[in-house]
């Protein structure tokens, strides 16, 4: 049977948890179809890590040791897979969908000639074939995917699986990977985030606006007094601060701030994944939607279908009310 | 110096999503289309070069009939000229047949530069953009949330985790993928719609970009068989009945909380 090759990724001197995720997918892959499981650990001073790998779900590990290849760039990631692939001549590669996964995986895919599936949730064999799911519309709706091509580049969610549990007993080997002077892409480095205006990841109670809100006046209007009411800060979807219409101090989720409060309110906000990576785990959460499908009602513990400029304005009276 | 610009038309974000009976799609007529929120973006970003430049800006769409508003507001912000790949060969296509026909439109073009959205709203794969520039052999970047541009070479600013952001240097031509709040988006002015009216929309079939049995359902290597609502899990509490009821269900629900 094929091989099932894995994009190890290396974050902060450590391999991330999300690889052990996708070890945790080809091995069961690979117990249903009889697959081999090699991985590529690639950086600069990786020995151990991909001993690491080899020993826990990673099985036979390329080892791309270089300097060049110490922080993400297109140009060079997409060499050391290419030398991984072929290799391995693995029929599934996969990755994770990660800021470095999502860069370079469509383009492995297109120089194979392969078929791609993007950030899948879940990934089956059924009856020998590959069947993926992955969300569309925002996360609004499921698509089941199937895949046609003797050959597949998978991305997977982070989070999506939990991480492989057992051992495995990989041998490492050294990758040797071309890089040709004169790229035409180069890494330069990476701007830390600045120093927020609000930490949220502080405040008790975060009542959150999104798109729903509908224009910017409304959140000194609606938001912020309810906010103000529960002695909470204010938060915010990605949307409304693309729009301008806050800060992005604002912003809660995977590329703004990651919050825990003892209450999140979540008004005129779907639910999309990367806005629910920044809140799920607040102690409880309640949503304020006028769609009831609206996938945030999955994560809150209390909601309400209905029209948030009707539901918040007399929630703030009620607060008021009640503190006396 | 020329920019192409790479736009899809998608559902309006405010459309309803009903599944088609079959569970193929949504169900598509009678519904809103708009450009593209990603797309907005990577438009803007171009128009910006054009303004400092006089650059021309080329903006491709794939799709049916109704993609020529989205390319006529195109025109109406600014684009130069438009091409429409308008044929019932392109549908089924997977991503990859996307990009095989947006790189025959790069290859006949030969721009110094290709924008693009980061994601497409309907589909959400991300793929399209790499996939292009890898198979006209141009750098990429995706994700792109600040792009300063000296002579040949692109400082980009790629968003990653945690608010933190990853620069890349490419040579052109290379293709950006630009997420969303990169810049403010113009509207099409009247004068602007006016004017648009007069630009060239170009045409095109799979087969004059030389890629008949090269894409749609039979060359698609991927397929979505089926959408659905995501299955519910226990969910939340729902709170029903008056405005009145509502509110003190949730004040209550607060103060059990010990937060008031
Ligand atoms: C790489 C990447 C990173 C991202 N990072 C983030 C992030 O950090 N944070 C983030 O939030 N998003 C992020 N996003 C965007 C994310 O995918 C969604 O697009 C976004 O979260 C949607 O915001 P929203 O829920 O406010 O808008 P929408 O999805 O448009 O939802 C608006 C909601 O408001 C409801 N509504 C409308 N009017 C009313 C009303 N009167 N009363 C009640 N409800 C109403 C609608 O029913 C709808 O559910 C990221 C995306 C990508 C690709
Ligand atoms: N049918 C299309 N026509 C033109 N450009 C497209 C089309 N589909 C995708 N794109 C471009 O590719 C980007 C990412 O789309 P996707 O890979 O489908 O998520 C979009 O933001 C567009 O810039």
């Amino acid at each position: 049977m094929g091989t099932i090759l894995i994009v190890a990724e290396i974050q902060g001197g450590k391999i991330r948890e999300a690889s052990f995720e996708l070890a945790s997918i080809a091995q069961k892959l690979a117990a249903a179809g009889g697959h081999q499981v090699k991985s590529l650990v690639a950086g600069k001073g990786i020995a151990a890590l991909a001993e690491e790998f080899a020993k826990k779900g990673g099985g036979d590990v390329y080892a791309a040791d270089q300097e060049a290849l110490g922080s993400y760039c297109v140009a060079t990631a997409s060499r050391a897979i290419r030398a991984a692939v072929d290799a391995s001549g693995a029929e599934l590669i996969l990755l994770s969908n990660t800021p470095s996964g999502w860069d370079v995986a469509p383009r492995i895919a297109a120089a194979l000639d392969a078929a791609f599936v993007s950030d899948c949730f879940k990934v089956d064999l059924e009856g020998g074939k590959l069947v993926c799911h992955r969300r569309v519309f925002n996360g609004k709706l499921d698509a089941r995917v199937s895949v046609n091509s003797p050959r597949t580049v998978v991305t997977v969610q982070p989070g999506a699986t939990a991480p492989f549990a057992g051992t495995t007993s990989g041998k490492v080997s050294p990758l040797a990977v071309e890089l040709p002077a004169g790229a035409r892409a180069r890494f330069v480095g990476v701007k830390v985030a600045e120093s927020k205006g609000v930490d949220l990841s502080k405040a008790n109670i975060i009542v959150s606006g999104g798109r729903g809100v509908g224009a910017p006046e409304k959140f000194p209007e609606v938001i912020q007094p309810l906010a103000d009411a529960l002695g909470g800060a204010m938060g915010a979807s990605r949307p409304v601060v693309d729009a301008g219409w806050l800060p992005h101090h604002y912003q809660v989720g995977s590329s703004g701030q990651v919050v825990q409060p003892k209450l999140y309110i979540a008004a005129g906000i779907s639910g999309a994944i990367q806005h629910l990576v920044g809140m799920k785990t607040s102690n409880f959460i309640i949503a304020i939607n006028k769609d009831p499908d609206a996938p945030i009602f999955e994560v809150a513990n209390l909601g309400v279908v209905g029209d948030l400029f009707e539901i918040v304005p007399a929630l703030t009276k009620a607060v008021l009310a009640a503190k006396g | 110096m020329k920019i192409l610009v790479c736009l899809k038309q998608v559902p309006h974000q405010d459309a309803r999503l009903d599944v088609r009976s079959d569970g193929s799609w949504i169900q598509e007529e009678n519904i809103k289309f708009e450009i593209n929120s990603y797309d907005t973006y990577a438009l803007e970003e171009a128009l910006r070069v054009k303004d400092a430049t006089q650059a021309e800006v080329v903006v491709a769409s794939i799709g049916p009939e109704r993609v020529t508003q989205a390319l006529r507001t195109a025109l109406g912000m600014g684009a130069d000229r438009a091409i429409h790949v308008k044929d019932p060969a392109v549908e089924g296509s997977d991503p990859l047949g996307i990009a095989k026909i947006l790189a025959a439109i790069a290859k006949a073009e030969n721009p110094d530069l290709i924008f693009t959205g980061f994601m497409s709203d309907d589909g959400n794969f991300a793929s399209v953009p790499p996939m292009l520039a890898e198979l006209v052999g141009m750098p990429s970047a995706t994700a792109a949330v600040q792009v300063e541009r000296k002579d040949g070479t692109l400082s980009v600013s790629r968003e990653i985790e945690g608010g933190a952001q990853e620069v890349v240097e490419l040579t052109a031509p290379c293709l950006i993928a630009v997420q969303t709040g990169i810049n403010q988006v113009r509207y099409a002015s009247l004068k602007g719609i006016m004017a648009a009216k007069k630009k060239p929309l170009d045409v095109k079939t799979v087969a004059d970009l030389g890629l008949a049995g090269q894409v749609g359902a039979g060359a698609a290597k991927i397929k979505v068989e089926k959408i659905a609502p995501p299955p519910k899990g226990s969910g939340a509490e729902m709170l029903t009945g008056s405005t009145d009821q509502i509110v003190s269900g949730i004040v209550g629900k607060i103060k059990e909380l010990g937060l008031l």
